[in-house]
């Protein structure tokens, strides 16, 4: 029997990641699996006032820091909420303002300083602990992410690979999402986006015994409701219309091939587990910026899921 | 791909934002008030609960407002815990993870599932009253309006109307749901305003005229001394209800049955955006509060309005009269055959069918776009427990094609229909059990009150990391305070219900009927939470762990 314990969509939240690397002894998984968007939304400047003084806003609150004590503990409020913590001055932040592609470079940054940490954490953390882990960049995380997963020692990039999980079971994995109004790093048009998933497919041996683990919930399943909005990006009814978003190509590759199990993510409201003809799918939703780790434990034995349940780690 | 978005301070306090998904800007607080306005619903669960006040002391009046400032603290505490564990999924998940996985499904079940299906009845009786049986008499179907009105078989022919509805609104959805009820809240506050103008210009006697031609007319009334008939009825049934004073006693004592309509504004509460803080909660706060504020506004001025045309006392005794022959304390039947609808008695005033008619259908959309909050949230309980492995996952499962949760659905339509014919034939004497439905609610609001109370203190750092952390009353945790407010208002209100010192509510633990059917409900959940955990356990899963934080090393 193979445990799997899947989680996705922690956004930049420390807190989160490191849950994750320690939810393989945790929940005794033999196999962690992050399914994409590791990268955070958000860079809250703490700016310099003068001598030791700071003052930050965080959540829409101004806080005004004194000391390098405040401002560490401010640090970690805003690293456990998913965003980036970066310490600057009034003229750096004029200039930030001014010039939008500083702002990119700047995120680059920070993103990829972040993930050396995480990746630093994790190699250390697994070292020795006989728990495999793989992880896909999703949609939202930037191309240069992947090159430095793939320097690590123990998390494995499997983007558009197929991973041999035990004897018995496969896995393919994508980040790669429908389009979205935000435009985001990995996203395509839904024929691109389903021959993507035939070309990595095509190469498993025993489809009806794998594990897709795509990013993109499959459309209308519920695992892919959100809030419709407006042309403005506004919720419409107060958030509650919800209407689904998943992708018709994703839908297509499940209900064509009947794989054992569908891991998605990506639509963080949208936390369930429904069947598609036969194959489980689950979408664990996300809680990153509460620091909470939502995942899914699944046991996998040849030809069934043998067990499966949502978890609030 | 990157925006600087400035602070309120200025540029110095600026965001800086990736484009990235989800994120997206505030929604409209009017929004989020239409649908807590129909959640605190004046003329279905309002008008209901002041008819059944009739024998009350305390003033209506005072009694309202009195009860909405005690409910703008269960405003602060939702608003709160909804800042704080943001899209969590509301009491259930709440309380699991501040109370323990046990106490959450135990009260989340009860409060948001099993007790819905008392409600069925209740919204089915509504919907007799508002709509099947003025419009039927309206339109000149005087037996069926009255068979609609007075017999256990209308009851529950109406119960499977509202079944029917509430499944067609999860059918299609929340988007279409909540695209109807934003149809249903104009058209129904367009009613209302009309029938305010007939009260507004319309004085005493036109109402007493309209009423004795038009009562015969439509419902087969006695065409002489109605009026007098309907006050005499209303006396001997004991009717006292004042509009005003009554002293500050007897106002408290009126509140465990006016929370029947206004217990629920946090059923409005509504999402709350990545990346956003403060303003979130004062949205949350605000779409909630106002709808609490213009509803108990909107209360006064109906009472006020009736209370100059049709009168206050004569209102109150035509309640007395008829509620007394439902419930049983009388053989007489009220001169008056049906409900005392104030909108009915208002368009009484016009001898017009066809404005009669478009009025009353206007004001039976507040039932039509309120209908749906009955199963929605709790097939949501439903597919929450199922998640967490706590019922049979066939239970969460959508038919592919419609979408639609049919064995949740079949979850609750079931039993509320053995509840609906029940409570429609009055076995058990389950009439009486009336406000167990509210008692029931407001034990998991309690949970959920006392998880608020403890987040401060019990997940630290959540808390310190949320937008709320900042409101403190005299240091103490904003939430905290509004928590102890709140949860002492609803012992309050338990006790009352449950000890019922002056034999007041119906549904006191000397109420048999009441007892086994709260203990019948809170032990089927225990079974079911205590059974399903030992099978999973046997399974290998370990339900414990659900809730359990992963330590970091």
């Amino acid at each position: 029997m193979l445990t799997i314990f899947f989680a996705t969509d922690v956004h930049g939240s420390e807190i989160c990641w490191k849950k994750f690397i320690n939810a393989g002894k945790f929940y005794s998984a033999d196999v962690i699996i992050l399914g994409g968007d590791m990268t955070g939304k958000a860079i809250v400047p703490i700016v310099h006032q003068g001598g030791d003084r700071y003052k930050a806003v965080l959540l829409e609150q101004e806080v005004r820091l004194q000391g390098e004590d405040q401002v560490q503990d401010m640090v970690n409020k805003v690293k456990s909420r998913g965003y980036y913590p970066y310490r600057t001055n009034p003229d750096e932040i004029r200039e930030l303002n001014e010039d939008p592609s500083r702002l990119d470079d700047l995120f680059a940054a920070q993103v990829l300083k972040s993930a050396e940490q995480w990746l630093a954490y994790a190699d250390r953390k697994l070292e020795g602990a006989g728990i495999r882990c793989y992880v896909s960049p999703g949609n939202d995380d930037l191309p240069a992410l992947d090159q430095l997963i793939g320097g690590s020692k123990h998390v494995q990039l499997v983007e558009g690979q197929v991973i041999q999980l035990d004897d018995h079971h496969e896995m393919v994995s994508s980040g790669w999402s429908n389009i979205t109004p935000w435009h985001t790093y990995r996203e395509e048009e839904e024929d691109r986006l389903q021959a993507r998933c035939e070309c990595m497919i095509a190469r498993i041996h025993d489809v009806g015994n794998a594990v897709f683990n795509l990013h993109a919930p499959p459309y209308g399943t519920t695992l892919d409701e959100a809030p419709e909005l407006t042309a403005d990006l506004r919720p419409k009814d107060a958030g509650r219309s919800l209407v689904p978003v998943g992708s018709h190509a994703v839908r297509a590759v499940v209900e064509k091939y009947q794989p054992l199990l569908g891991l998605f993510g990506h639509i963080h409201e949208a936390k369930g587990a429904v069947r598609l003809r036969r194959t489980l799918c689950i979408n664990p939703g996300s809680a990153y910026e509460q620091g909470r780790l939502l995942g899914a434990l699944i046991k996998l034995a040849p030809n069934q899921v043998k067990n499966y349940v949502l978890t609030t780690g | 791909m990157a925006e600087a978005v400035a602070g309120k301070q200025g540029p110095e306090t600026t965001l800086f934002l990736r484009k990235a998904t989800g994120l997206v800007r505030s929604w409209s607080v009017f929004d989020a008030f239409i649908y807590a306005t129909f959640s605190i619903n004046l003329i279905t669960l309002g008008l209901y609960s002041f008819s059944q006040m009739y024998y009350f002391e305390g003033g209506l009046m005072p009694t309202l407002f009195i009860s909405a400032a005690f409910l703008i603290f269960e405003i602060v505490v939702y608003a709160g815990l909804i800042s704080v564990m943001p899209r969590a999924g509301g009491d259930y998940v709440w309380q699991s993870r501040i109370l323990g996985g046990g106490i959450g499904f135990v009260l989340a079940v009860t409060g948001w599932w099993f007790i819905l299906w008392l409600w069925v009845p209740l919204y089915a009786d509504m919907l007799r009253q508002i709509f099947f049986t003025p419009v039927l008499g309206i339109l000149g179907a005087q037996d069926a309006a009255l068979w609609f009105s007075q017999t256990p078989l209308g009851l529950f022919v109406a119960g499977l109307v509202t079944c029917a509805f509430v499944t067609f609104y999860i059918a299609i959805g929340m988007k279409g749901y909540s695209k109807i009820q934003k149809v249903c809240f104009w058209v129904g506050m367009a009613g209302l305003l009309v029938v305010f103008a007939f009260l507004l210009f319309d004085d005493h006697e036109a109402f007493r005229s309209g009423l004795e031609q038009q009562a015969p007319a439509l419902f087969g009334a006695p065409a002489q001394g109605l009026y007098d008939g309907i006050v005499k009825a209303g006396e001997d049934a004991g009717a006292v209800a004042p509009l005003f004073g009554g002293g500050i006693l007897a106002i408290f004592l009126a509140m465990p049955y006016i929370v029947f309509f206004n217990l629920w504004p946090n059923w409005g509460a509504t999402l709350y955006g990545e990346v956003r803080g403060a303003t979130d909660f004062k949205r949350n706060f605000w779409g909630m509060a106002a709808a609490l504020i213009v509803t108990t506004v909107l209360g006064a001025i109906f009472f006020l309005l009736i209370s100059k045309t049709i009168t206050w006392d004569f209102f109150m005794k035509a309640n007395g009269a008829w509620w007394n022959y439902r419930w049983g304390y009388t053989e007489a039947a009220p001169p008056l055959p049906i409900w005392p609808y104030p909108a009915l008695l208002a368009v009484f005033m016009t001898p017009s069918r066809v404005l009669q008619l478009v009025v009353i259908l206007a004001m039976s959309t507040w039932w039509f776009g309120w209908s749906g909050t009955v199963f929605l949230s709790s097939t949501r309980v439903i597919f929450a427990a199922a998640f967490d492995r706590l019922l049979p996952e066939k239970v969460a499962e959508v038919h592919p094609r419609t979408r639609t949760p049919i064995y949740a659905l079949l979850l609750m339509v079931v039993p509320s229909l053995i509840v609906t014919a029940l409570f429609a034939w009055n076995v058990f004497s389950f009439q009486s059990l009336t406000l167990d439905s509210t008692l029931v609610i407001a034990v998991t609001y309690l949970g959920s009150t006392v998880a608020a109370i403890l987040l401060p203190y019990v997940k630290r750092d959540l808390y310190n990391a949320s937008p709320i952390a900042k409101y403190k009353v005299a240091g103490v945790p904003l939430i905290t305070v509004a928590g102890i407010i709140f949860g002492g208002f609803l012992v309050f209100l338990l006790y009352e219900w449950l000890i019922d010192p002056n034999k007041l509510y119906g549904i006191s633990l000397n109420n048999t009927s009441s007892v086994i059917y709260m203990a019948a409900m809170y032990g089927l959940a225990l079974v079911l939470y205590l059974g399903f955990r030992f099978y999973r356990r046997k399974e290998g899963i370990d339900i414990d762990k659900i809730y359990k934080e992963i330590p970091v090393e």
